[in-house]
């Protein structure tokens, strides 16, 4: 039973590891006096893509990226069914093809819909 | 599969329709906004018009590969459904305005609605099942918050919270179902395997899992019927919710509830196979508990459409008394606690139907849900009140309604079952529930106003609304035979 | 080639143990959290617990539709993302009127 773990277990072991190594290295160093210690605010601020932090990032958001989000995830999600029927595209035939274009037909709808009512416009 | 799309008509006729209002609704000014209910009843006309081509042409079969089902059972109750989307449409053409902007949307989500509760008549595949659920949940949850105000948002935020935990409940009783079975066609009519055929089996090493799957499905399925203990949502959506969504929900959201668990529980886990007698048991201990709790709580309501709530609590454990007697048989075969449960459905939809468009009828001109508020009201309103007291007697079940007759069949049906005790708690909670019915109607009828508006006007369209459904409630009360032979029919594509 | 042990496959009852215990979770969080966000969470919790349920069921079922169960979860995963759509919508609504989204609030109506 145990041993069907086994290949959890390998990954566990490496995902343990592969951070503890530089990090008990870079201990290693400082203990033995080869790495210089030389800190100064900028080098000890958090790293942000080479940008100055500026402000906390518990800060709230504008509501207005939730109307964004909503249509990037139903739309986003939709998409999930057209992938199955593109890798079976050759298998499938017209049939689906057809019905691959109602879908589509149906999204657009609600595209349009969202359109004309504004959601995509930043009030 | 195209010889079958004709069968998937109606459904298609509906959809279609939403999708057309959703975007007629961009174009239509708001003055002429009325027009987008009169293409919608026109879609739905179109769809009932399909139906009944259909049944003339005989096209009655499995189709779809099995995952859809165009039998007398979805067949009845598509028309139940379109009738009830169709009256709620035009009884709300005087509230509509109050959407404001939305009344397009208004519309369109009534059609996806009805469409989701169609396809969840004749569904026959879990996916199929689900998605349907899905559809007319959804559709439900946005009406339900379509107004925007603090109580209707606040209900609707309830009702979705509550209605995905119970989507997920019944997903988890469905992936047991398919692990048992490896398929999720509930019924087969190839003679592949399907899960009817797996339980028909009855190999004893998967009762325990069959068990916790129907404890799951039961669990969710119960939240959608308003059983206790997952009725919570139920007062809360009626009196939160816009008056024509609540009239909608307490009628449609039932009855394709009801139709979809007939569907799993009777054609599905079948009623004399090796766990028949445990979901019978479980459904009639359900029964039991809903009409108490539903009618002790109805008792204490001062504001009308949270009792009509905990009413339609109550109701729902008298419609669960059918399903625990499913066995009792009439003619050799067909099963006469299903065909009550059928009958009493569509019992219901007039009844409920007519109560909730009487209150808003009144409520749209007094602005009050306040039973105190409908003091007088028979002189005020006697159209509305009288179809409302009328509606309140047959809830309580007294002849010469339809309601009574229901009643009288279910109760008949639980006793040919041996469920005498059943019955003696039914029969009690009719006692309590007169109370709070009959309550209502002393208020209209024997209290006086003083110093509030003497007349309270409706529509016409409304009036006559209420008179089609009182004159159906009357009916079926004296004349019922035609509405039993349909349910009978209905259900025997189960037997 | 891997070794042997790393080619054994894990047995149906772990990955179903696993599905009921992110199950429980998530209907832990979904009846005890009092941020409708966070209950929204908890639901999600419990839908991807029923992937994993399906998913497990559809690689070991014997049957000649073993496949019905992945695309009942490319449904689920669907519909959870339009549900949760909405529950978002109808937060940012209620937050309009309440300025909170926290459940034990939210009681304008109740008994």
């Amino acid at each position: 039973m145990i041993e069907q773990f086994g290949r959890a277990g390998f990954l566990l072991i490496f995902a343990i590891a592969f951070p503890l190594i530089p990090i008990a290295a870079s201990v290693a160093l400082g203990v033995f006096r080869i790495r210089p210690r030389k800190p100064d605010p900028i080098k000890s601020s958090v790293y942000e893509c080479g940008m100055v932090p500026v402000g906390d990032a518990l800060v709230r958001y504008n509501v207005r990226y939730y109307l964004f989000a909503l249509l990037f995830v139903v739309f986003d999600v939709e998409a999930v069914f057209l992938y199955p029927w593109a890798v079976a595209y050759r298998a499938l035939g017209v049939y689906a093809f057809v019905e691959a274009l109602i879908f589509i037909a149906i999204l657009f709808v609600g595209y349009v819909y969202a359109w004309r009512k504004r959601a995509m416009e930043w009030i | 599969m195209l010889a079958s799309l004709d069968r998937f008509g109606p459904e298609l006729a509906v959809m279609a329709t939403a999708g057309l209002v959703l975007l007629a609704d961009l174009v239509v000014p708001r003055r002429h906004k009325a027009w987008l209910a009169g293409l919608s009843v026109a879609g739905l006309l179109a769809a009932a018009l399909w139906l009944v081509i259909l049944v003339l042409r005989g096209r009655q079969a499995s189709f779809f590969d099995d995952s859809m089902a165009l039998d007398n059972f979805s067949i009845f109750f598509i028309f139940l459904f379109i009738a009830v989307c169709g009256t709620v449409i035009i009884a709300s053409l005087d509230y509509a305005p109050r959407f404001g902007s939305h009344q397009g949307e208004f519309f369109a989500l009534m059609l996806l609605a009805t469409s989701g509760m169609m396809l969840l008549a004749g569904a026959r595949d879990l996916v199929t099942i689900f998605v349907s659920l899905e559809l007319t949940s959804i559709s439900q949850f946005i009406l339900a918050g379509l107004l925007r105000d603090d109580k209707g948002s606040e209900a609707a935020l309830k009702y979705l919270l509550l209605g995905a935990i119970a989507s997920a409940v019944i997903l988890y009783g469905m992936a047991f179902l398919f692990g048992i079975a490896g398929t999720t066609r509930l019924v087969t009519t190839n003679g592949a395997p399907s899960i009817a055929s797996t339980i028909a089996a009855g190999d004893a090493g998967i009762r325990s899992a069959l068990i916790l799957s129907m404890v799951f499905l039961a669990a969710g399925f119960g939240f959608k019927m308003a059983v206790v203990p997952f009725q919570m949502w139920t007062p809360d959506v009626y009196q939160g919710a816009p008056t024509p969504v609540a009239a909608f929900l307490s009628v449609g959201s039932k009855a394709a509830a009801f139709a979809v668990v007939l569907r799993i529980f009777y054609e599905g886990f079948g009623p004399n196979t090796f766990v028949g007698n445990d979901w019978k048991e479980m459904f009639a201990i359900l029964a039991a508990v809903s009409m108490c709790v539903g009618n002790v709580m109805a008792l204490r309501q001062t504001n009308i459409r949270r009792m009509l709530g905990y009413s339609s609590v109550a109701q729902a454990g008298n419609f669960l008394v059918g399903l625990a007697a499913i066995s009792a048989l009439t003619n050799g075969r067909t099963s006469l606690g299903a065909s009550g449960v059928v009958f009493f459905l569509a019992t219901y939809a007039f009844t409920n139907l007519g109560a909730f468009i009487a209150v808003m009828a009144i409520s749209n001109r007094t602005d009050s849900d306040e039973i105190a508020d409908y003091a007088g009201m028979g002189r005020r309103a006697p159209i509305p009140a009288a179809v409302l007291l009328f509606c309140l007697l047959s809830l309580t079940g007294l002849p010469p309604t339809a309601g009574f007759i229901a009643k009288v069949y279910i109760f008949n049906a639980a006793v040919q079952a041996d469920l005498v005790w059943l019955v003696i708690v039914a029969v009690l909670n009719t006692a309590v529930s007169a109370f709070y019915y009959l309550g209502v109607a002393r208020q209209m009828y024997l209290e006086t106003a003083e110093g509030l508006p003497t007349l309270v006007r409706a529509p016409w369209a409304t009036q006559g609304i209420l008179v089609v459904a009182a004159m159906g409630v009357l009916t079926f009360g004296v004349y019922p035979i035609p509405l039993i032979e349909a349910a009978q029919r209905a259900v025997n594509v189960f037997g | 080639m891997l070794p042997e042990v790393l080619l054994a496959t894990v047995p149906l009852e772990h990955v179903l143990i696993l599905g009921a215990i992110l199950f429980a979770i998530g209907l832990y969080l979904a009846l005890s959290k009092r941020n409708a966000i966070g209950v929204l969470m908890g639901i999600e919790l419990m839908l991807n617990a029923v992937n994993v349920t399906l998913l497990a069921f559809s690689r070991y079922v014997v049957s000649p539709r073993p496949l019905d169960g992945q695309v009942f979860a490319i449904f689920v995963i669907t519909v959870a993302a339009g549900e949760a759509a909405v529950a978002l919508a109808l937060a940012v609504a209620i937050y309009r009127h309440r300025e909170t989204v926290n459940i034990d609030e939210i009681d304008v109506l109740r008994w």
